[in-house]
């Protein structure tokens, strides 16, 4: 560069360099700290975002809570529960509205207990159009049901059960007897597992099949009866951005009673925007914290450009007595913060790559979404936060530089 | 030369405001400087030497009385007018030499040029009035610590010439150099004068005041001796 003021602030920092490295310490803790906590939030972000996402585009509608029960007991909680669920005409209504915007899938669910040999475990079972499997679940191991009396078991409950594909699972029916088409295997029913289902984690579709098992629908309806009506209906909308219009489109046709809605419609967005809005108020915490470094790195930086100025009094002097400008010195001496800043937000950017790599792959085990921009935007921003601080930093001692009666000034030694 | 005063004085005060009370410095001093005039001015400790070289260099304005130069009541001017005034029209040597430390000789001489032009010297100025003060161009290359007192001295003579200025104001030039240095030093400011420059010199050395062609004396912030 041939700006005679930035040939000047380098040399000055080369001449005290072991000053402007100690001072610049400060600036990269504080890059590293601000970087380091913004990509650990945004990473726990990032994380919870991509498991809700599996079920983001998904809208549940259950028959109303006041009015029906909560999804999942209504066909198990007493013998009138033929009246509760979503039924046939009002799942004809979900599909007119929806039309071609996304799929809709109709399930039937209650809570239970299965049996494999001796071992008892509990959890949902849950029933529907073997065609709708593959539209949400993904079978990892084995096929998808075929046949009536076959069953995928989800992968936490095979692990506590110990079956896999080929094994068969004992299932027992509802507690209060639900109807059946067989009275001599009323109360335990035994299907094959066809295959395992994936892990689904945090999921907003209330289809918790980790725990759990899918069977057909008619297999369903066989062992707890409640034919046509429907625990729940889960549309997949083919895209995102049209949920509040299909949700909007589906309120419109069933809850036409506004005092006593019909169905309850509920989707992964307000869950979503829920977590995102705590993980970044978490994240902004855990930036004010790293913000602190940065702080002190600002005292540090304006405490060496006090010293260099205050070293320079006589050589101040001779630039403003010969014909330099006021604005000219305290351009030199801003440029002198502005270089310890990018000295210190250089290394502090390099650092905070490997710093950050290493913290988020401890703290959450996975690193996997460290390269995302979202993620890698705190190191740039990080560093300009650095440099902006180094220059604040030394815009007094700059401003007080340029202002000396440059008499005062020469005279001083 | 002409019979218009480059630098005029007219009734020039300078009072500094001290907690021990006001000090006149200089007291009621009427003076003029015309062009190519080499003038020495003289006087014991606290006679008002230093003020007046601050007045006469624009980095002072009187308290009251009138300095002008080229026909420009200073005090009228804006802070920016007074220091490109310095910049183009003063040429400064100082008794420290006050060569900035972080520069090497040539870039010292050059510095001037850039400020007034805003880029680096491709005129050749700087080397050349180097060469003519006899500093080379390897000498050119060093730091002002590298140097002898001499040759500092040689490098500010350089940098003060290298805007062309009018004025060269010459604060106790070999005040810090050896007799024979000394001499040296004041026969390239006499060439200067002959070249046409205004040479303004502060000494308390009457030899070397031997070399101007009017002495002012100062005592007690008056001038005392006009000659």
């Amino acid at each position: 560069m041939s700006d005679i003021f930035f040939n000047l602030s380098v040399r000055s920092v080369r001449l005290n360099f072991l000053r402007s490295i100690l001072a610049s310490i400060g600036i990269v803790i504080g890059v590293v700290a601000i970087s380091t906590m913004g990509m650990l939030g945004t990473n726990m972000q990032l994380q919870v975002k991509d498991e809700l996402a599996s079920s983001a585009n998904t809208i549940v509608i259950t028959a109303d809570a006041v009015r029906m029960g909560p999804p999942g007991m209504g066909t198990s909680s007493s013998t009138s529960s033929s009246a509760s669920g979503i039924t046939k005409t009002q799942l004809n209504k979900i599909r007119t509205a929806v039309g071609s915007n996304g799929s809709v899938i109709p399930l039937y669910s209650t809570n239970t207990q299965f049996t494999s040999g001796n071992v008892p475990a509990r959890g949902m079972i849950y029933g529907m159009d073997p065609d709708d499997v593959t539209k949400f679940l993904k079978v990892g191991n084995g096929t998808n049901i075929a046949s009536i009396n076959e069953a995928l078991v989800g992968y936490t409950l095979a692990e506590s059960l110990n079956v896999g594909v080929g094994d068969k699972i004992t299932i027992s029916s509802a507690s209060s007897g639900p109807p059946s088409n067989s009275s001599s295997s009323a109360s335990r029913a035994t299907i094959k597992i066809v295959g395992i289902i994936d892990p689904r984690g945090t999921v907003a579709d209330s289809v918790t099949t980790d725990n759990g098992i899918v069977v057909s629908k008619e297999w369903y309806t066989a062992q707890y009866g409640g034919k046509d009506h429907y625990t729940q209906v889960n549309v997949i909308a083919g895209d995102t951005d049209k949920i509040t219009e299909i949700e909007d489109a589906i309120d419109a046709k069933l809850n036409t009673d506004a005092k006593t809605p019909a169905v309850r419609i509920s989707d992964a967005s307000s869950q979503l925007d829920t977590i995102s809005s705590t993980l970044e108020t978490l994240t902004m915490f855990i930036l004010a914290i790293g913000g602190i470094s940065l702080l002190v790195a600002a005292v540090s930086i304006f405490n060496v450009m006090m010293m260099s100025v205050n070293e320079r009094v006589q050589e101040i002097g001779i630039l403003l007595s010969i014909g330099t400008e006021t604005g000219e010195v305290r351009k030199m001496f801003v440029y002198e913060a502005l270089i310890l800043g990018i000295l210190g937000a250089g290394i502090g950017g390099v650092m905070s790559l490997v710093i950050g790599y290493s913290v988020v792959s401890a703290m959450m085990g996975t690193t996997a979404f460290f390269f995302l921009p979202a993620s890698l935007i705190y190191i740039p921003e990080g560093m300009l936060v650095g440099m902006v601080v180094c220059v604040i930093s030394g815009l007094y001692p700059a401003w007080r530089a340029s202002n000396m009666d440059p008499i005062d000034a020469l005279r001083s030694d | 030369m002409t019979d218009t005063p480059l630098i005029s004085l007219v009734d020039v005060t300078k009072t500094y405001h001290l907690e021990s009370g006001d000090f006149t410095a200089l007291d009621h001093v009427s003076l003029d400087i015309l062009e190519n005039d080499f003038v020495a001015i003289m006087g014991p400790s606290g006679s008002g030497k230093s003020t007046m070289m601050n007045q006469l260099g624009i980095l002072d304005v009187p308290t009251t009385g009138t300095l002008s130069i080229s026909g420009r009541n200073v005090a009228t001017m804006t802070n920016q007018e007074r220091t490109h005034l310095r910049r183009d029209a003063i040429g400064y040597i100082f008794q420290k030499f006050y060569l900035i430390p972080l520069l090497s000789a040539y870039e010292n001489v050059e510095y001037p040029l850039i400020l007034k032009y805003k880029k680096r010297d491709t005129t050749g100025r700087a080397s050349a009035l180097l060469d003519a003060v006899g500093i080379g161009k390897e000498m050119g290359a060093h730091r002002p610590n590298q140097l002898s007192g001499g040759q500092q001295q040689r490098v500010a003579i350089a940098r003060a010439l290298v805007n062309d200025p009018k004025i060269l104001l010459c604060d106790e030039p070999t005040g810090n150099l050896d007799r024979k240095t000394g001499f040296q030093i004041m026969d390239i400011l006499c060439g200067l004068h002959k070249e046409g420059k205004t040479v303004i010199l502060v000494t308390h050395d009457p030899k070397i005041a031997e070399y101007a062609h009017r002495t002012i004396r100062l005592e007690d912030g008056r001038i005392a001796e006009p000659s």
